[in-house]
């Protein structure tokens, strides 16, 4: 098996359209929140770490937008930058693999409202009038901001990337799944290149409803979105970082036995490596801080900047990871995400030999 | 450096045609097909007005879970691991599941809690979908609850991974887990994929894009096929290390994507010609005795996929068979592959080879070794199956025969 090593990152984030900064906001734990646009009319002032208004240079064009989810949007700019920063020749993208980890795809509520308002016949709800009028009064590829996969598709598309390629829905280690199939493919020698990582919003209204529902906000979460790439091939020439390892498990292997990092997997994490959390709520916020007393590697929470962002928040994870191994201060660094379903995941990266 | 080999121990279905695989697969020999008017809602303006739908399955909940259980304790058990079963920690799930829907009740109220206009009122929202939101059950929207839910009830500690690339996802996940296999994430994989979008949101969205049948007949690769039928059901595969009594191995996946468009697929079948090459090259052969095709009934995408078989099977097509499962069960979406995949394993394991249910006059455009109206016999060393997702997302998979 080959190495796998990170030849260009990219992010999309409550800090902007750089990777680069990521680490050290990460390391000054400060907070880059400020009201949701979103939710402002639903759900008032809901501090979130929300994507700045996306610069029209890097943006997809407003065709495109009106077929994709907010998340597909936030993937396809991630993808162009991760394209852009790894410098890989444009001839080469047929073969380039896409892995993303994705949430459920918010689709833009005026569409369902303009569909079922055609569908009221005598104040009630008429399924013959949706089949005709209510159908009639919505977007035709309504269908396509709503179905997960294309949070990849679109931007697989728009940036022509032709390789193998799977959207991992994630709860939290999803896309840690995503970074470990794109990694075998490299390792495995099936392919040059790939990129990997994950985008998700949970700042879209219905969402919203169901977090303050399951008492979430109350627990301290605080909604993000954005979305992360990693461009990994087997070439060292000019990588930022290597690869080591990755793993996820289940939930299951979680629910039975009490989370014990610190033996297996981290048992040779020293003083000088550094362990990056990515919880999904404060739950799993405790359960990694829980797992990891004693450990000697300085921990700090990519959540205390980029909120939680779901499917993203692992791949943010990794790009603050990345922005922290180049200032030269560790040896490595443990991404551990765990999910809302209590699955664990973890990637450690490390410097190029 | 000696490659891992990836055994089928065990299969399991649930479709409109039988409540498990050998039920199922005697009706599909037989050329039995279940595409019918949907009665389980009115259906009156809808596109397309037929779908494969198991009509006779009551259940409590999520349906694609409850669908996705009765399969995978059939090929748990077809594996032979009720009595024996492996340790949990090498035992991973692979799903390929689409997001569940939200009953239109629900949606209705939600579309009034915004005001119930043309427009989506975000101020009464606010105020409105709170108390609304106690009627959510966030797990049958989400893809992963299933996933979740084998991993409880199988007690599996591996890795739990949930695919959701729309018409591909099952086969996906297949190769996904054929692939832990190989690289010894886990010695045990439940995997496949479940469909339950015999309902009104799905008929309207694939309907509004003109992708279902208005004629009401799913008819592969013949000259009437005018769009898909839906159907649903569930098809679960018991991959292993071990080859226990396996027959049949799966010898090699091929992914990639068209980047071309979101609906239509690559005109000249790049994409899907990528994929199967792969597949071919990863099982270290160039040729099958049978395609299961992804084979939807759609007009260009038949078409497309005949292409492509045709450039990368070449003469070697004049052996082989090929059919398409979606005649008779409809399009599953996210188990669709899946649903292929046992039908190719029918194929190497017991040498049935199904019909496309429905094709009376293949069309000049789809010119490929049919199998019509009954199954055939005939020795399988290997076969492929396709899947192809709107969006491009394409996945092909050899299985074959082991000694």
């Amino acid at each position: 098996m080959r190495d796998v090593y990170i030849s260009g990152a990219a992010a999309v984030s409550a800090l902007g359209f750089d990777w680069r900064g990521m680490g050290a906001a990460v390391l000054a734990g400060a907070p880059g929140f400020s009201a949701s646009r979103q939710l402002l009319d639903t759900h008032g002032t809901v501090l979130g770490a929300q994507v700045p208004v996306i610069p029209v240079q890097i943006d997809v064009d407003a065709r495109s937008r009106k077929l994709m989810s907010h998340p597909a949007r936030l993937a396809a700019v991630a993808l162009r930058l991760a394209l852009h920063g790894a410098a890989w020749p444009q001839q080469v993208r047929e073969e380039i693999a896409l892995y993303l980890g994705v949430g459920a795809s918010g689709c833009a509520m005026d569409e369902l409202n303009r569909m079922l308002a055609e569908s009221i016949a005598e104040r009630e709800f008429s399924q013959e009038r949706f089949g005709s009028a209510g159908l009639a009064a919505c977007n035709p590829l309504f269908a396509f901001q709503l179905m997960n996969n294309f949070t990849l598709c679109h931007g697989a598309i728009l940036n022509g990337t032709g390789g193998a390629n799977g959207a991992f829905f994630s709860r939290g280690t999803g896309t840690v799944a995503a970074l470990a199939e794109a990694r075998w493919h490299i390792a495995a020698g099936e392919c040059a290149r790939a990129l990997a990582g994950g985008a998700d919003s949970a700042m879209h209204p219905v969402t919203w409803a169901q977090l303050v529902r399951d008492g979430y906000p109350a627990r301290g979460y605080i909604p993000g979105e954005g979305a992360g790439v990693l461009a990994l091939s087997a070439d060292a020439g000019g990588a930022l970082a290597r690869l080591e390892k990755i793993a996820f498990h289940s939930a299951r292997a979680y629910a039975q036995a009490p989370l014990r990092l610190t033996g297996e997997e981290l048992a040779d994490a020293a003083s000088d490596d550094l362990i990056v959390l990515a919880p999904w709520g404060s739950s799993a916020r405790e359960r990694l801080h829980g797992a990891l007393e004693g450990t000697r590697a300085r921990v700090v929470d990519a959540s205390i900047v980029f909120g939680d962002a779901l499917a993203a928040a692992p791949a943010l994870a990794w790009c603050a990871a990345l922005d922290l191994l180049q200032q030269g201060q560790w040896r490595r660094a443990f991404v551990l995400s765990a999910g809302i379903d209590g699955g664990i995941g973890l990637a450690v990266l490390g410097h190029v030999p | 450096m000696s490659v891992e080999r990836v055994f089928v121990r065990g299969v399991g279905a649930i479709t409109a045609l039988g409540a498990n695989w050998p039920a199922s697969l005697q009706a599909l020999a037989d050329g039995h097909g279940a595409v019918k008017s949907v009665t389980a809602f009115d259906v009156a303006n809808f596109p397309s007005t037929v779908a494969a739908a198991i009509d006779d399955f009551t259940h409590v909940g999520d349906r694609r879970l409850a669908l996705a259980r009765v399969a995978a304790h059939e090929a748990w058990s077809d594996a032979g691991f009720d009595d024996n079963p492996p340790a949990p920690a090498r035992v991973g799930i692979f799903l390929g599941a689409e997001s569940g829907r939200a009953p239109l009740a629900t949606l209705l109220g939600l579309t009034r809690a915004a005001g119930g206009g043309a427009r989506f009122d975000h101020l009464q929202f606010g105020a409105g979908a709170a108390p609304l939101a106690a009627q959510f059950d966030a797990s049958i929207i989400s893809p992963a609850a299933v996933t979740s839910a084998l991993a409880r009830k199988f007690d599996a500690h591996g890795p739990a991974v949930t695919i959701s690339l729309a018409c591909s996802s099952g086969a996906s996940a297949i190769a996904e887990a054929a692939r832990a296999i190989r690289l010894g994430v886990c010695d045990v994989a439940i995997c496949g994929g479940v469909g339950a979008d015999v309902d009104p949101m799905m008929l309207a969205g694939f309907g509004r894009i003109g992708a279902l049948t208005s004629r009401g007949l799913s008819c592969p690769f013949d000259v009437r096929r005018d769009g898909f039928a839906v159907g649903e059901g569930a098809a679960i595969v018991i991959l292993a290390r071990e080859q226990g009594d396996a027959t049949v191995e799966v010898a090699g996946e091929g992914r990639s994507l068209d980047a071309h468009h979101l609906t239509a697929p690559d005109p000249e079948g790049d994409g899907a010609a990528r994929a199967m090459r792969a597949a071919l090259k990863a099982a270290g052969i160039d040729a099958v005795d049978y395609v299961q095709a992804h084979g939807t009934s759609t007009p260009l995408n038949d078409a497309v996929e005949a292409l492509a078989l045709q450039r990368v099977l070449g003469r070697h097509l004049e052996r082989a068979h090929v059919s398409s499962v979606k005649g008779a069960l409809g399009h599953w979406i996210a188990g669709a592959g899946a649903l292929g995949f046992l039908c190719a394993h029918a194929a190497v394991a017991d040498g049935l080879v199904l019909p496309t249910a429905n094709l009376r006059e293949s069309d000049p455009a789809c010119a490929l070794p049919h199998v019509f109206e009954r199954a055939l016999r005939k020795t399988v060393d290997a076969a492929m199956v396709n899947a192809f997702a709107f969006g491009g997302a394409n996945c092909s998979i050899v299985a074959r025969r082991c000694a």
